[in-house]
């Protein structure tokens, strides 16, 4: 399974749509929005470069996590390759576990370069604990979007797969606060947000830089989220994969 | 040891009769052709072997095992009728990732060799054309050497020359005790490369031997011979023959003992006999038989 799970990034890392959405806009993003409002001071006492800094890895995560799931995985039901695969040995499990695993793999760019762009252009710096604890909470929190993803890919041929995950990935941004902060939307806007999982997620990451710990509202949400998008992905999965 | 073995298998799409009541076996080592034409049920039956479909009816095994347990334990590679590979990796990534999954695969480089792709080892997928993609899809199918091999149709995207070297490495594949089975509308593929034709029309088996003897027994030869304004009356109680058609002033007699039924024309019949010809029928003209009256 490592060999499978290694294709799997190596043939992201090669998709030029995945390296300019997922890598290059977050940190570009960053350092747009840390330069017009970094030195302002955003809800919680957060800095503007350090609440963009968990704003835009959230966001990069988000965008890795759908992009690196829906569209190839419907691509390859479409096209053959699954069928290729499912007369080879590999059971059906470890297709899905290695689309997951490699999808949560494959946030981690984001993620580091958002931070490392934070430390080196715009001197964030954190004590090491809580720099430990951000990453492990934006790289496990991203598994409810990997779910939602391979649900779209199982769910949906290639050509509907595209948009519904692009509007999945702006809308789960947007209304999640990840490009304007949620204290500064409009109300209506501002209860969808509570109820979306990418304000929770963004959240944990926030409480744990501001030093408050992991906010345990944000955490159970995203596990709950991450359990009902997971059951969802794996009863679509088997749809998409049962023999007729 | 049977490789493959189908007990009376049928296979419904709504309405329509894919598969009908099909029973097959085929000996561990042969290399078989599944001769039919379109729609005759050869995918299906393909893919039910594979364990992509399930049988509405009946009972599939693959060297004494289940599709899906024989799949699972490597026992079985197959080049489906069309399938696309990963854009983004290479040649090599590709087959030497399916290789790994099997217990004990080809050693890389020799599959390399035998689809003839050492050359494009290095190409990502994206920039191969339709026929070095059949190629690395016959390579993906061997890779795992595994005992049974089946290709659905597998140079349907080949020019000649292509097909001539694909036959070829199918041949070299199967040597040493491997069984291939392949389905192919091509009568000439089927004569060519195997050694058994099953010929399936209508979802069921209408006639399985060698190529020879399946043009034997087809009604083997053509007599004809300009009747011209005469009456054909008797035609069809000559010796060996089968079956008697008229038209244009030429009568076509279909026989099995040519000899014996020209004999008895002239001997026989006060007929003014000209312009005589005989043909034996070839793999064309028994196949064409052998699925009309199928249907």
């Amino acid at each position: 399974m490592t060999d499978y799970i290694r294709i799997e990034l190596l043939r992201m890392l090669r998709n030029k749509r995945y390296v300019i959405f997922v890598v290059a806009f977050p940190v570009a993003f960053y350092l747009v929005f840390s330069g017009i409002y970094g030195g302002e001071v955003a809800a919680g006492g957060l800095s503007g470069k350090a609440y963009f800094m968990v704003s835009m890895s959230a966001y990069g995560a988000l965008a890795a996590s759908l992009m690196s799931t829906a569209v190839p995985w419907a691509q390859e039901r479409g096209s053959g390759w699954l069928r290729q695969l499912q007369i080879t040995p590999l059971s059906g499990w470890k297709i899905i576990t290695t689309k997951l695993v490699a999808s949560m793999l494959l946030v981690l760019p984001a993620i580091l370069l958002v931070c490392a762009a934070a430390v080196l252009v715009q001197g964030v710096s954190l004590p090491p604990g809580r720099w430990l604890g951000l990453l492990a909470a934006m790289w496990l929190g991203v598994a409810p979007f990997a779910a939602l993803g391979l649900t779209i890919g199982s769910l949906l041929p290639p050509d509907t797969a595209q948009p519904v995950s692009m509007i999945g990935m702006f809308g789960l941004a947007l209304l999640g606060g990840l490009w304007i902060p949620l204290e500064v939307m409009p109300e209506g806007m501002r209860s969808v947000a509570r109820v979306l999982p990418s304000a929770e997620y963004a959240g944990m990451g926030r409480g744990i830089v501001a030093g408050d710990g992991l906010p345990a509202g944000d955490a159970l949400a995203v596990v709950v989220w991450a359990a009902v998008l997971g059951v969802i992905a794996i009863l679509a999965y088997r749809r998409a994969t049962a023999r007729a | 040891m049977n490789a493959i073995a189908f007990a009376d298998v049928s296979r419904r799409y709504g309405d329509v009769l894919a598969v009908d009541g099909l029973d097959l076996t085929v000996e561990a080592g042969r290399t078989v052709a599944l001769l039919g034409p379109n729609g005759a049920g050869k995918s299906t039956s393909i893919n039910m072997l594979l364990g992509l479909l399930r049988p509405t009816r009946g009972r599939i095994e693959v060297f004494g095992h289940s599709p899906d347990e024989a799949v699972a334990r490597g026992e079985v590679g197959a080049m489906l009728q069309s399938g696309e590979l990963i854009p983004e990796l290479t040649v090599r990534e590709l087959v030497a990732f399916v290789r790994r999954l099997y217990p004990s695969p080809l050693g890389l480089d020799e599959v390399l060799e035998m689809a003839d792709l050492t050359g494009l080892a290095g190409r990502r997928a994206a920039k191969l054309s339709g026929g070095q993609t059949q190629r690395v899809r016959f390579a993906l199918a061997i890779a795992g050497a595994p005992r049974l091999l089946v290709l659905d149709e597998p140079t349907a995207a080949m020019d000649v020359e292509s097909r001539l070297r694909f036959w070829e490495a199918m041949r070299s594949y199967a040597e040493g005790g491997r069984t291939v089975l392949f389905a192919t509308h091509y009568l000439q593929e089927a004569d060519e490369n195997s050694d058994r034709v099953i010929v399936v029309a209508g979802g069921r088996v209408v006639a399985d031997g060698t190529a020879a003897e399946i043009k034997a027994g087809a009604g083997g030869h053509t007599v004809r011979f300009t009747l011209g304004g005469q009456a054909a009356a008797g035609l069809e109680a000559l010796p060996g023959v089968s079956a008697v058609e008229i038209s244009a002033g030429t009568a076509t007699l279909r026989t099995a003992d040519p000899d014996a039924t020209v004999a008895a024309l002239y001997r026989g019949t006060t007929l003014e006999v000209r312009d005589l010809r005989i043909d034996g029928a070839d793999l064309e003209d028994a196949f064409l038989s052998l699925v009309q009256e199928s249907r």
